[in-house]
């Protein structure tokens, strides 16, 4: 029996080719994108999952949301202090650790090596976060200051080897000091699906490390690193984070500032997430790795869902569409005794047969993309079959649930017919009630999700672009951006530099300063004003007064800020000299700000703020608050994302402050950034020159953007595949069906030209349908997506109207081939075997 | 009205040419009432299909109203066509998806009618057949007898000057048939030329000339006395 089925199955696909070829191809590329983003949504859930005694391993993290605005910054730092009492308070805490990270240089041979991702630590991080060692002891490696442990790239970075136990390593970290380390160890590299990352990690002792700047070890508001933990088995971090609220009222102390009290604590909470939440979770300011968001991971899959979905349709609709030609087969089995149900495994069994050949095409093509997308993706994307994380269970539930899905209503169709009608008539033209009704219906659907992804795609491309051009108050190109400056510890030098840059060949002009094209730091400060109890933030950055020439930002009002008037410098001896803070109080200082500070510290319009003084505070509280007289006004610039919210600045001139040089060029943008490199290299031997051009840092802001645009395009050309190839299945049975009509409406006088047209016609109705169920949901899926931005595009019809046509031109285009083919054929044929 | 003069036509397949039609002489008159009879394969419906600009000949000329329309190109013949010719069939050949009424308005969809004229030719048409009182109707729903009746109307709502029926007759009982005959008849007296394929001689007998044929060609030319 099932032998017969086997022959009965394969010989009707052999007779159809073009219809098995377009059903399992289909079907295939939708299986194939299930078991990519499969793949994809496995990696993206089981970050850390694999690291050993993860369960028990947390970050501490600090989340703001500003009593002010209502602006949530979730970052997944925090600052020493929080970490230190939180272990102090919490009997549950085993072991904890901070990480404060940065990019010291290395010195080797008398060359700086500029260094990314060092963390330097209080404690044997590798007792709470158990990355696996190949040289040395996990145990004791960071027991003691002055040990450090690298990755195995690093290892074989600067001593080609990883038998490095014993020797030394110079590093040049925080204000140009340097430490000697000596290696203690040696770990595999961090995985690529891990939300911790590191290439060294050194141990210090956090009270000399920070013996000049004492205050960051009990400041609650300065977040530097990582704190890491384990908890004693039986602790429940959802009972302690409860226990947070009153733990922070009874730490925190209260600030004053000219008579106005705050607490770190007030928009500040804390939360105890597990490192394998730390990827897909809601903190993913401060992160060591690229998170994402579980929002983007369930995106993807449904996608993946929608793809697959609209494959078995198309398996659907073209075996009902084909029904009518295996009539006569289900009336003789029927006529010779078969059931009903033996008549319906037959079909299922066929669909689940089509459907396994397609998962070995499926197979196959994730074979060859899977590199390419995981590359793209910028992960370690494995396809692995057997074992627990292996795709040989969830294939064969693949195929088993589209064959059924696939096959289940033509089984009933087709199992349905009554043999005395369909041998009487001897028809050829079967077609069940309804199932003509189903088929559009479903159509319409595909085509309403293939629209909706070329609407999506449109618009996140848009959006990508507009990020990237849109006007952000500076001219973005010309600029050249080089950091650590501030490594060079003698103001006179670094001004010294400065100047020597200004007069390279082809420099228009060159400033340094503490904020410029996606510098990651923000500083902020309360302002006081007349009148208003709370303290209004502001950012704050340090710049010269060349930084808005530099950066091409327009004054709107008042003047700039000028180097020969002592009150517009707030320059401090370092270390810092109790007399010179007093004395800046006491004679206050000239700021710039932008029109956004201006308009939130009250003022009408930016004229309005000229020659006003509000108050900060600039030195060491215990001095009062600094009064600062604003004498000029800038437009509003947005140096960082358009998803960051634009951020009212002032502007104060500090020539210890800077970490950066900005440098306006004009001409060869290669030719200028040598001849810097060179001067940089004579006079700055020991910092590292790590200059960007501003288009290279504004593309890697968005790089994530644009793989995510690239992804949706993949996705949606998938889907508008899978579509049409249901479109040109189904068009060339109805073309089939309707042969008769066709002759009919030929002879009557019908041309070639109004046949094409019912044809064309017929199919695009769905199309035109389809639009009015995509549009609304991709308006209100992108609205969304759009509101993430603080600067965005206007949603506008033109990408719907655009999305509509290409759909509707894509399937003319599709089904216009048959309509063509049958338009000509000559009608008596058609006709005469009815 | 249609003048053929050595018409053949031949069908090829890779290995065999067969000879539908073969050097074929005939002249209908306008107004006649012409029976094609003969076996099975002798080539009537051939013939009737080239009569209907359905087929074109692979030789020889036709002279529609004196226009010579062998190879002439497929929209001139579409045009020709729905001025001038109406078809009945033997398996009727109604759209399943349309009522009777929008089977009939068919016809003249494509004539550039407006839809009150449409709707007025229409009606007439159905009363003519005796149709009307099924024309929401699907052609499923209807007998055989009333479906032949309805593509008698769909054949002459274009008031068509040539009408050629291939068998009309042959999938309905006695009655019908002589019902469907005698609306054919009442057709031709009010003007029309009829050409009709038909195995029944009974049915033969109500047209003024009778053509047999065998093997592509004409045997034997009967008129009847008027």
């Amino acid at each position: 029996m099932w032998r017969n089925y086997l022959t009965v199955g394969i010989r009707a696909l052999a007779k159809n080719r073009a219809y098995a070829f377009i059903n399992i191809l289909g079907l295939a590329i939708g299986m194939a994108a299930c078991l990519m983003i499969l793949l994809f949504v496995r990696y993206e859930l089981t970050y850390d999952a694999t690291l050993p005694g993860v369960e028990k391993a947390y970050q501490f993290q600090s989340h703001y949301k500003s009593s002010q605005t209502g602006a949530e910054m979730n970052l997944q730092m925090s600052s020493y202090i929080a970490g230190q009492r939180f272990q102090k308070d919490f009997p549950q805490v085993d072991k904890l650790v901070y990480a404060l990270g940065g990019s010291p240089v290395v010195m080797k041979d008398g060359e700086a090596t500029p260094t990314e991702d060092v963390l330097l630590v209080d404690g044997n991080f590798f007792d709470v976060l158990r990355f696996p060692f190949l040289r040395g002891n996990p145990a004791t490696a960071l027991s003691n200051a002055g040990s450090i442990v690298l990755t195995e790239s690093e290892a074989r970075k600067y001593f080609g080897s990883i038998d490095v136990l014993g020797k030394t390593l110079t590093l040049t970290a925080r204000a140009g000091r340097t430490i000697d380390y000596r290696i203690t160890g040696v770990t595999a590299d961090t995985p690529k699906n891990s939300a911790i990352k590191y290439t060294m990690i050194g141990r210090v002792d956090m009270a000399s490390y920070w013996a000049d700047i004492p205050e960051f070890l009990d400041s609650w508001g300065w977040q530097s690193g990582w704190v890491f933990l384990t908890l004693r088995p039986g602790a429940d971090p959802k009972v302690m984070e409860a226990q947070l609220p009153a733990w922070e009222k009874r730490n925190i102390p209260n600030e004053t500032l000219g008579g106005l009290t705050t607490n770190q604590g007030d928009d500040q909470d804390w939360h105890i997430v597990n490192i394998r939440d730390v990827h897909l979770g809601k903190a993913q300011a401060g992160s060591m790795t690229n998170g994402n968001d579980r929002g983007t991971v369930i995106t993807f899959g449904v996608i993946a869902l929608l793809i697959l979905g609209m494959a078995c349709v198309n398996f659907t609709n073209l075996a009902t569409a084909r029904a009518g030609q295996r009539a006569r087969e289900v009336a003789l089995r029927k006529v010779l005794g078969a059931s009903r149900q033996q008549l319906i495994a037959q079909f299922l069994a066929e669909s689940i047969l089509m459907s396994g050949i397609a998962m070995l095409v499926a197979l196959a093509i994730v074979e060859i993309s899977l590199p390419w997308f995981s590359s793209f993706l910028k992960a370690n994307i494995q396809l692995q079959y057997w074992g627990l994380d292996g795709v040989i269970l969830p294939m064969i539930l693949l195929v088993l649930v589209v064959g059924l899905a696939g096959g289940l209503y033509p089984a009933f169709i087709l199992s349905g017919f009554q043999p005395a009608r369909v041998l009487k008539a001897n028809k050829s033209s079967a077609d069940a009630q309804g199932s003509g009704r189903l088929r559009s219906i479903l159509v319409v659907g595909q085509f309403a999700v293939s629209i909706g992804l070329i609407i999506c795609t449109a618009i996140i491309y848009g959006q990508t672009i507009y990020a990237q051009t849109s006007d952000p108050g500076f001219r973005r190109d010309g600029i050249l951006q080089i950091p650590n400056v501030g490594r060079i510890r003698d103001h006179g030098a670094r001004r010294a530099l400065v100047d020597e840059i200004k007069r390279i060949d082809g420099v228009v002009a060159a400033a340094t300063t503490s904020i410029g094209v996606n510098t990651r730091n923000s500083s902020n400060r309360g302002f006081q004003i007349d009148g208003r109890n709370d303290p209004i933030e502001l950012g704050t950055y340090a710049i010269d007064p060349d930084f808005f020439a530099a950066m091409g930002m327009q004054r709107v009002a008042g003047r700039n800020l000028d180097r020969n008037r002592p009150m517009d410098d707030a320059t401090l001896p370092f270390p810092s000299q109790p007399a010179a803070d007093a004395a800046l109080n006491q004679r206050g200082l000239n700021v710039v700000m932008n029109e956004l500070a201006v308009k939130r510290l009250g003022f009408s319009d930016p004229q309005a703020a000229i020659g006003k003084t509000v108050r900060t505070s600039m030195v060491d509280l215990k001095y009062g608050p600094t009064p600062v007289t604003i004498v000029g006004v800038f437009n509003d610039t947005r140096f960082r994302s358009v998803r960051t919210p634009m951020e009212p600045m002032m502007f104060y001139r500090d020539q210890g402050g800077d970490d950066y040089v900005v440098v306006r060029y004009s001409g060869d943008p290669q030719a200028v950034n040598n001849r810097i490199e060179q001067l940089w290299k004579r006079r700055a031997a020991t910092v590292p020159y790590q200059a960007r051009f501003s288009e290279e840092i504004v593309g890697k802001l968005y790089e994530a953007e644009t793989a995510r645009a690239q992804i949706f395009a993949s996705f949606a050309i998938l889907a508008v595949i899978v579509g049409c190839l249901g479109l040109f299945g189904l068009a060339s049975f109805t073309a089939e069906r309707r042969t008769k009509e066709i002759g009919i409406r030929k002879v009557l006088g019908a041309r070639t030209r109004d046949i094409v047209q019912l044809l064309v016609w017929q199919f695009s109705r769905p199309v035109l349908i389809a639009n009015l169920i995509a549009w609304p949901i991709a308006w209100w899926v992108m609205r969304d997506w759009l509101n993430t931005f603080d600067s965005r595009i206007t949603l506008t019809p033109v990408p719907f109207v655009i999305a509509g046509a290409i759909a509707l031109v894509i399937a003319i285009g599709t089904i216009s081939a048959h309509a063509v083919r049958v338009a000509r054929a000559n009608p008596i044929h058609a006709l005469r075997y009815e | 009205m249609l003048t053929l003069r050595n018409l053949s036509r031949t069908y090829r397949t890779d290995t065999v040419e067969t000879a539908a039609l073969d050097a074929i002489d005939l002249d209908i008159a306008a107004g006649e009432f012409v029976a094609i009879m003969g076996p099975s394969g002798c080539g009537k419906s051939t013939l009737l299909n080239i009569l209907g600009l359905l087929d074109s000949p692979s030789s020889g000329s036709y002279l529609f109203h004196d226009q010579e329309v062998a190879g002439l190109p497929e929209a001139k013949l579409a045009d020709v066509r729905k001025r001038h010719v109406g078809f009945i069939f033997q398996s009727f050949n109604l759209v399943d998806e349309l009522t009777v009424r929008e089977n009939i308005e068919l016809a003249l969809l494509y004539h550039g009618i407006s839809a009150a004229d449409r709707r007025k030719r229409v009606a007439a048409a159905m009363d003519r057949v005796g149709i009307a009182h099924r024309a929401d109707h699907r052609p499923s729903q209807l007998s055989g007898g009333q479906q032949q009746r309805v593509a008698v109307a769909r054949a002459v709502v274009g008031k068509p000057d040539l009408i050629l029926a291939d068998e009309p007759t042959g999938n309905l009982d006695t009655q019908h048939g002589e019902e469907v005959m005698g609306m054919l008849q009442a057709l031709n007296r009010d003007g029309a030329t009829i050409v009709m394929v038909t195995h029944s001689p009974a049915h033969a007998d109500y047209a003024s000339r009778v053509v047999n044929m065998l093997d592509g060609r004409i045997l034997v030319e009967r008129r009847r006395a008027a």
